[in-house]
């Protein structure tokens, strides 16, 4: 197997999406951190608002003689974050550790934010006009906040890098495994296009949706493989059949060619071996039509005991000329779903076969029963015949196109009468099967319907 | 005048083949290559009868004539098909055509096809007594006589006896008795039909009696007056 490339990982479902969560999460952590800053800054703030006004509020009532050494017991007890300063009406520093009024100072009684140039700091800050025209302002420095919201930043950042590098090593790890798999899946479609049918699709048995699909893929090439075999089969039998009269024909026209004069009963000697090649297309034909044909087309309640009653009606003249008995066996009404032409065409051609067979191995003591079989089996069609049976090894394929048991050549046909018959069996989904008598053989169309009281199931697809 | 037929068919050699042979037989025969066309000549022009091919370029076979037809022509059409089925067939008949015929074909069944059309529609009447020579059929009492002799028949004899008697010195091939009076559309093989009309024959003719039916080798029958 060669080597994967990149950009084949990328495209691995599994890869992109591992890569669509570790997205979703790299996005989502700085939102989180952030709604957690937002909340805390704006908690913070408010409080520390309260604290100055209140300190703001105390120091405005203290009266003014008194107020520089309140500003220094102030800042005593308050450190080095709260800021003081008292300035004249005219700016001039009068106390506390704010040493020069700051530019952009709010209104009375407002908090705002200020930053402070020369050391960098940023103040909360609230101002009060007193009395004597002299300016309190009252300042907390909250660098804090400020430094808490880099450090939230930081960590949105390196979290969404470490989450995305994370979630590409994953989904580039976790898509190997199904690529490989899918590589060697493709390999073994191209193997299967290029005409070997015996490949399958490789199953890990971990049962997944690749599995399950490769199961799929898996059936449905062996049922190509035996279609293929069996028109491979047919094509080949097919080109046998039609070959022997074709090859009689050409021979009779190449003598009629060479004769000084031609007969009438020479070209209808040449005209008989193509019907002969006409027919059998006229077969194969009806056989493809029957295998293409949707099924229940024209389906409805039939007799069988109809079908049987009317099959020996037609073939009591033909049995008659041939010196066969045929009877009828005891009937009683069976009512089944199917097609009463086709029907009728599958067990016309069984009865006919019957005939033929027994007609030509007994001859006059040759005897067909057409009836509706024993009890136990109810919906049955069954042709007996005392003709000299087909050998076992041969049942299965007298039911394929254009086969003819070797030694039966002599009798005209097509020899797809019965493959005609397996053709409509098998779009009734009856069943037909051939079996032994002690003199003879037996044909029975079973009729029961598979599908009948399923009728919970859901309808097949 | 030699009755005039449409010859719609899309495969040049099949229509050749066709035309040549509807000439020789005494007709005269205009062709088209394609549904559209066949059509329009068929709208335009008076024919006696018509065959048509199922798959066609333009429009195809079962569109001619329903179209045909509901432009209010009757003219007799024989659909040719490869499309054997029952289905396709009644899908035929249902559209309008009033035979239908299985490709491949022998060059006499279309013939004997095209025949019987063309009688059927200078039938006129509907008549209730057949007679051809001294054979007689009573359709309303449903009795047969030979000349003063009763000859009985069983329902389906009976059915086999009108339709030859309907089309007398026409010949019919076995696959259009078997359409005809069994109505079943598969090949009943060569021996079926061939038996069911010599036991026909048998109860007709009694020895010394001029044979009424005749057997065309490898293609059908005739009934005919001697």
């Amino acid at each position: 197997m060669c080597s994967m490339r990149l950009s084949e990982l990328w495209r691995t479902t599994t890869a992109r999406l591992t890569l669509l969560y570790g997205l979703v999460f790299a996005l989502g952590v700085p939102v989180l951190l952030g709604a957690v800053y937002l909340q805390s800054s704006i908690y913070l703030t408010q409080r520390i608002d309260i604290v100055l006004q209140a300190a703001a509020d105390t120091l405005e009532r203290v009266p003014r003689p008194e107020l520089p050494r309140r500003i220094e017991e102030a800042e005593a007890i308050n450190g080095s974050l709260a800021v003081f300063g008292l300035f004249s009406a005219d700016g001039r520093w009068l106390a506390g550790n704010l040493t020069a009024l700051p530019a952009g100072l709010p209104d009375d009684n407002k908090p705002k934010e200020l930053p402070l140039t020369p050391r960098a700091r940023t103040l909360r800050i609230t101002v009060r006009s007193l009395p004597g025209g002299e300016t309190l302002v009252v300042g907390r420095d909250i660098n804090q906040l400020r430094e808490m919201r880099a450090i939230i930043a930081s960590a949105s950042l390196w979290s969404g890098v470490t989450i995305l590098v994370a979630g590409l090593g994953c989904g580039v790890a976790l898509s190997i495994a199904p690529l490989r798999r899918l590589r060697s899946m493709q390999a073994a479609a191209q193997d299967i296009a290029a005409g070997n049918l015996k490949r399958r699709m490789p199953i890990s048995r971990s049962g997944d949706e690749l599995d399950v699909f490769a199961d799929a893929v898996n059936y449905m090439m062996s049922e190509v493989e035996r279609l293929m075999n069996e028109i491979k089969g047919a094509t080949e039998t097919i080109a046998h059949d039609l070959r022997t009269p074709l090859t009689r024909a050409r021979a009779q026209l190449h003598r009629l060619q060479q004769a000084p004069e031609i007969g009438a009963a020479d070209i209808s000697r040449v005209v008989g071996e193509i019907d002969t090649v006409l027919e059998r297309f006229r077969a194969l034909l009806r056989i493809s039509e029957l295998e293409a044909r949707e099924r229940r087309a024209g389906f409805s309640r039939v007799d069988l005991s109809d079908i049987a009653r009317q099959a020996v009606d037609l073939y009591q003249p033909l049995a008659e000329s041939q010196g066969v008995n045929l009877s009828l066996g005891p009937l009683r009404g069976v009512m089944v779903e199917a097609d009463p032409k086709l029907l009728f065409e599958a067990v016309s051609n069984l009865v006919d076969n019957a005939i033929k067979f027994s007609g030509a191995s007994r001859g006059p003591g040759g005897r067909v029963v057409v009836s509706l079989g024993p009890d136990e089996r109810p919906a049955q069609i069954v042709i007996d015949d005392n003709g000299p049976g087909i050998a076992e090894g041969e049942r299965l394929a007298v039911l394929q196109r254009f086969y003819r048991s070797e030694d039966k050549r002599l009798i005209p046909g097509s020899g797809l009468g019965l493959s005609i018959v397996a053709a409509i069996v098998r779009l009734h989904r009856f069943e037909l099967a051939l079996q032994d008598l002690p003199v003879g053989l037996r044909a029975v169309i079973d009729c029961t319907d598979p599908t009948e009281g399923l009728a919970e199931l859901p309808p097949e697809r | 005048m030699s009755p005039r037929i449409l010859v719609i068919e899309d495969d040049v050699d099949t229509s050749d083949e066709i035309a040549a042979l509807l000439t020789t037989s005494g007709f005269e025969t205009r062709r088209s290559l394609d549904g559209g066309e066949g059509l329009k000549l068929a709208l335009s022009e008076p024919f006696d009868a018509i065959t048509l091919d199922r798959i066609l370029p333009g429009y195809d076979g079962l569109e001619v004539v329903s179209r045909l037809r509901e432009a209010g022509r009757h003219t007799p059409v024989l659909m040719v098909s490869a499309l054997g089925d029952v289905d396709d067939r009644v899908a035929g008949l249902r559209a309008g055509g009033d035979d239908y015929m299985i490709k491949p074909f022998a060059p006499v069944e279309l013939l004997a096809r095209l025949e019987v059309l063309l009688r059927r529609r200078s039938a006129g009447e509907p008549q209730l007594l057949l007679r051809v020579g001294d054979l007689e059929l009573d359709l309303v009492s449903r009795e047969a006589r030979r000349g003063q002799r009763r000859i009985e028949l069983l329902p389906r004899e009976f059915k086999l006896l009108e339709y030859m008697m309907r089309n007398a010195g026409q010949m019919l091939s076995r696959r259009m008795i078997f359409e005809e009076v069994w109505e079943y559309y598969f090949d009943p093989g060569t021996n079926l039909i061939e038996v069911h009309v010599a036991k026909l024959r048998k109860k007709i003719d009694t020895p010394g009696e001029a044979s009424l039916i005749r057997t065309e080798r490898g293609s059908g029958y005739v009934l005919d007056a001697p």
